[in-house]
């Protein structure tokens, strides 16, 4: 994964692929706030999501600090979602925001910073961290897929715990 | 002490899911006990209370479907099979999940303090009796034959357990 700066060095050097690597990067994050943290269901959640890139696309220019690329479209995907709900109900736009909302906005921002580090891992860790956490599978299934030995999974997943959270920590 | 009388239709499913969960959150504590001098510690805690998650919703499932099982039973017009079916997944389910307790509980034996060792090998015992308690459900469950091969995994779970809790009584001798 792109860091932050690099990517945002890259769309406003008007790299197509480098907007491609944004919406994909950020498309499940800002469509998580639209629908987790506004409760914007079908057509609104996805209209809210579109604005979002079009707004991103329009002002890239005007991010001070590419490091802050996430905030910034946490920040945008919020107006967004409030000036659907405004419009919604036919009022002017609202700062009124649902209860909850920081509780989530702050998984889905701890769970975005998993995502990241976990795309530094190598692709084993990668793997058997989400075959137990994610999916759910016994030992035993995963040695037999990954064709390691049952015994040494519980140790290999902790192993896999330690890098993930070096990378979460640095 | 409660006068609540047990609810017959939870059955031995519920209780060998919230024991083995138990035993999880055991194995979680007793690792946690022993992170100072254990750098891998912080990663059996998770793997240990995600186990227990994972226990406490099988068990919860398994209530349901052997309630409606026990209703389809009565009830002459029922899809008794798919019942059935239902009713044997879960067991096996809850089989392997122990026996991954009780797994993790040998290697937490292995490197635990010695004060709570015993606590280790306690929470493997107690996730191999869940993981035994469990094949048998799914040997008694009337769709399931001799060499159904949901019996023959759920029967190798419940072994890898009960070898698993003879090593945690074993760990530090």
């Amino acid at each position: 994964m792109p860091s932050e700066e690099e990517l945002v060095a890259r769309c406003l050097a008007g790299d197509p692929e480098a907007w491609n690597d944004l919406v994909r990067t950020y498309s499940r994050y800002v469509f998580a706030i639209c629908s987790q943290g506004y409760r914007l269901q079908g057509a609104d959640a996805e209209d809210a999501f579109q604005d979002v890139f079009v707004r991103v696309y329009g002002r890239l220019d005007t991010l001070r600090n590419a490091e802050a690329l996430r905030p910034w479209i946490a920040q945008m995907t919020r107006r967004v979602c409030l000036d659907r709900i405004a419009a919604g109900k036919r009022e002017e736009p609202s700062d009124v925001e649902p209860l909850g909302l920081e509780a989530t906005l702050e998984e889905l921002d701890e769970a975005f910073a998993v995502r990241e580090a976990m795309a530094e891992l190598s692709e084993e860790c990668r793997e058997i961290l989400d075959r137990f956490f994610c999916r759910d599978e016994s030992y035993r299934t995963i040695g037999e897929e990954l064709g390691l030995p049952a015994g040494t999974i519980a140790s290999r997943i902790s192993r896999c715990l330690a890098r993930l959270r070096q990378r979460l920590e640095a | 002490m409660s006068s609540q009388p047990p609810d017959p239709t939870r059955g031995a499913g519920y209780a060998a899911g919230r024991t083995a969960a138990a035993a999880a959150r055991l194995v979680a504590d007793v690792a946690r006990a022993s992170s100072e001098t254990w750098p891998d510690a912080r990663g059996v805690v998770a793997q240990a209370n995600a186990l227990a998650d994972r226990l406490e919703v099988l068990a919860e499932a398994n209530a349901d479907v052997f309630a409606a099982a026990l209703v389809a039973l009565a009830d002459p017009s029922a899809d008794l099979a798919q019942h059935m079916q239902r009713a044997a997944a879960l067991p096996l389910e809850i089989a392997e999940a122990s026996s991954d307790v009780a797994s993790l509980a040998v290697v937490v034996a292995d490197r635990c303090d010695g004060l709570v060792r015993a606590d280790a090998a306690g929470a493997a015992a107690l996730a191999a009796g869940a993981a035994s308690a469990s094949a048998h459900l799914v040997r008694a469950n009337l769709t399931v034959k001799p060499d159904d091969p949901r019996l023959q995994q759920a029967l190798r779970a419940a072994d890898d357990a009960r070898y698993s809790a003879s090593r945690a009584f074993e760990a530090g001798v």
